[in-house]
């Protein structure tokens, strides 16, 4: 009995770390500047700003962990995608390299269904339909999943102007959002096969830091921040 | 050799960091782990291999204070995710009294794993867990020969686990904080047992254990919720804060096309923006969340900064003493030290040896003896004359881009601490920092002050490591 009251004293009576003693503490952290270059560069580079990049590499001699030549290609690859061009994508991504569409089944599939979209977007309704029997179908053979995206695709025909299509589901493949989500699947794809991480470390870290602070609550009470773009430090709650 | 000649150690260097590129000085964490059995605490009921891996019971048995209890070497190590080691069951004896587990710095090797304050063991006649007192609680199956248990620390979860031949048993909340080290325990005659500290391949898959427990943290992370945008406006207000003109306008010009595009990343910055910015700043509107502290004498910081980098110290000094006469003051005489002595690596670096010296007597020789931190760059830059190719010197760091960096920002940072509006807050003396400076040190504080409530224990937080490393360093 009196191990479990001591149990329930340790998680019941908090540390108390007042804004002076913490911002002693935070003073006391060492960061450096060329790590926070760093991740400004990562963030340029990742989310494809070539031309900040290019700016940053100058201004600041941070390199970036990329050739900042291969941005350019990307960028150009994403951007077509985001403006319905989904053929001259996927040609540009072969030149960029093949192997991407050959072992990612997924991501290619993606990419027809977003051309089938786009051909049923522009009233091109003969050619969408012989381009879902002939590229998609076989696909969707194979693997369900695809099957039932192909389905959900093919609903878009039933509508004369796909915007009156009551089904929220196939109405909101025409949406702009379905672009940008098949453009950065694509983009991932690529800086994967550049080695390079998908996603840009400073989303990572922030998203650390609020895990951080939600972990430290649970033993002490002290300066959080909770507005991320002002990091403001907050009065520890008591 | 060159320690001979240098008054500063390895250790004083570190703490400059501000005024010098930082040198690579990763502090070495590497904790020595038990290797084998330590023979000194062993007991006098028994008899350990030369190798020290493999002990056996030489008692009769017979009371509660013949038990032959030995303990590691050292103690778990504790700087890290998790801690583990193995036993394997040679020879139950006579009864099958064997245990494994922990115990701290107070052990009794007469006396089993378990049974005493501030120990654990796993006791293979019942399966029993014993923690402080010589009455089990039921918790796994009993071990025999052939069998092999493990214990383990799980610093993350702060609990005491046990395997029974490959298989995890429960974790247990691990209450003691001071070192623990690996522990057996033998109590009935013949019984023999061989430890494991990781010399071979556990039977239980402890990196499995690991990969997951790093898995679950890792989705946690990636759980939280994120503002929209919160990136973008972190990255704007860093360029903006360090005056890095060129890289913003790039920045911007990508931003407002991205918008015009209408695509997504430009809506959720419209919806982020910061009350008082809806209205722009200075007439002008700004795409996102900037303060007006941010873009304090941006002009001026852009300008100047340029110049450092184009190594014209000469232009920059003229231009901070027009526009900030102050800068002549005692109290800032840091900044126009550090200037001179850029000046005097920028002649070293043109080959101006000559114009070096002479700066040196003239205007550097001055600011000796004022302070550890500017005799240390000072010994570092004048040490540059005494090599011909001072590109290959240990002073060679001096002539990288990252020195000017330095400067820039020591700069930088001067020109902002000279707004009025700054100082009014009250800063009590510190440099002005980014959001993103401000968000790091809370990121590592916040790892540091969590695991010193943890008594120390669990994984170091490096973000440099994690700047550096792969995907996530490790975290």
């Amino acid at each position: 009995m009196s191990m479990v009251h001591i149990g329930m004293m340790q998680s019941s009576s908090k540390k108390v770390i007042t804004k002076e003693e913490w911002e002693k503490k935070l003073s006391e952290v060492k960061i450096r500047k060329e790590d926070m270059n760093r991740l400004v560069m990562n963030f340029l580079v990742t989310e494809g700003y070539v031309e900040a990049a290019e700016k940053f590499q100058h201004e600041s001699g941070t390199q970036p962990d990329i050739d900042l030549g291969t941005i350019t290609d990307r960028m150009a690859v994403r951007k077509a995608v985001q403006c319905g061009q989904v053929e001259d994508a996927i040609e540009k991504v072969n030149d960029l390299n093949p192997e991407i569409l050959d072992t990612n089944p997924q991501l290619f599939f993606h990419l027809q269904q977003q051309r089938l979209i786009e051909l049923i977007r522009a009233g091109k309704v003969e050619e969408a339909l012989e381009f879902a029997q002939e590229e998609l179908a076989p696909r969707g053979e194979e693997n369900h999943a695809f099957l039932e995206e192909l389905e959900r695709t093919v609903a878009l025909l039933a509508f004369d102007d796909a915007s009156t299509c009551p089904v929220k589901e196939v109405k909101e493949l025409l949406d702009n959002a379905q672009r940008q989500k098949t453009a950065s699947e694509l983009n991932a794809a690529i800086l994967t096969s550049q080695s390079h991480e998908k996603d840009p470390k400073l989303p990572s870290l922030l998203k650390m830091l609020i895990w951080a602070q939600n972990q430290l609550d649970e033993k002490a009470s002290y300066p959080r921040i909770n507005d991320l773009v002002n990091a403001t430090l907050e009065e520890p709650v008591t | 050799m060159r320690g001979r000649f240098s008054p500063f150690d390895r250790s004083e260097r570190s703490s400059s960091v501000m005024f010098r590129a930082t040198l690579d000085e990763e502090e070495e964490d590497v904790e020595e782990e038990p290797t084998h059995l330590n023979t000194n605490t062993s007991s006098l009921y028994l008899v350990v291999s030369t190798d020290k891996l493999t002990a056996r019971y030489t008692g009769d048995g017979r009371h509660g204070n013949d038990v032959g209890a030995i303990q590691a070497n050292r103690p778990a190590p504790c700087r890290r995710l998790l801690y583990y080691f193995e036993m394997t069951v040679k020879d139950r004896g006579e009864k099958g009294y064997t245990a494994i587990g922990f115990t701290d710095e107070h052990f009794k090797n007469s006396r089993q794993p378990g049974w005493e304050v501030n120990s654990y063991g796993y006791h293979g006649d019942d399966g029993k867990l014993y923690h402080g007192q010589g009455r089990g609680e039921p918790y796994g199956q009993g071990f025999t020969t052939g069998d092999t248990v493990g214990a383990g620390i799980n610093y993350a979860a702060q609990e005491i686990f046990f395997t029974r031949n490959g298989k995890v048993l429960s974790g247990v909340y691990k209450d003691v904080k001071s070192a623990l080290y690996p522990t057996i325990g033998l109590h009935s005659p013949d019984e023999k047992v061989e430890v494991n500290f990781g010399q071979r391949k556990f039977v239980f898959d402890v990196e499995t254990m690991m990969l997951e427990e790093r898995g679950r943290r890792q989705r946690a992370v990636e759980n939280m919720p994120l503002p929209p945008a919160a990136s973008h406006s972190i990255v704007r207000a860093f360029l903006l804060h360090y005056g890095y003109h060129d890289t913003l306008t790039a920045f911007d010009a990508a931003c407002g096309a991205a918008s015009a595009d209408g695509s997504v990343d430009s809506i959720a910055l419209g919806e982020f923006l910061p009350k008082q910015e809806a209205n722009g700043v200075n007439g002008t509107i700004v795409t996102n969340g900037t303060s007006d502290d941010d873009m304090y004498a941006l002009d001026q910081r852009k300008m100047l900064r340029r110049l450092i980098r184009d190594g014209n110290v000469d232009g920059v000094i003229i231009n901070l003493q027009e526009w900030y006469p102050q800068v002549k003051e005692e109290h800032y005489s840091t900044i126009i030290f550090l200037l001179r002595c850029q000046k005097f690596i920028e002649l070293v670096r043109t080959g101006q040896v000559e114009d070096a010296v002479a700066l040196a007597r003239t205007e550097l020789a001055s600011f000796f003896g004022k302070c550890q931190d500017q005799d240390l760059l000072l010994h570092d830059c004048l040490a540059l004359l005494a090599y011909e190719r001072p590109q290959d010197s240990p002073m060679a760091y001096l002539l990288q881009f990252a020195q000017r960096e330095v400067v820039a920002d020591a700069v930088n940072a001067f020109v902002l601490d000279t707004n009025p509006s700054m100082a009014c807050i009250g800063k009590d003396g510190k440099p002005p920092q980014s959001a993103l400076e401000k968000l790091l040190r809370q990121l590592t504080a916040c790892h540091v002050e969590k695991r010193f409530l943890n008594g120390g224990q669990g994984e170091v937080f490096r973000l440099h490591r994690i700047l550096q490393g792969g995907k996530d360093g490790g975290w």
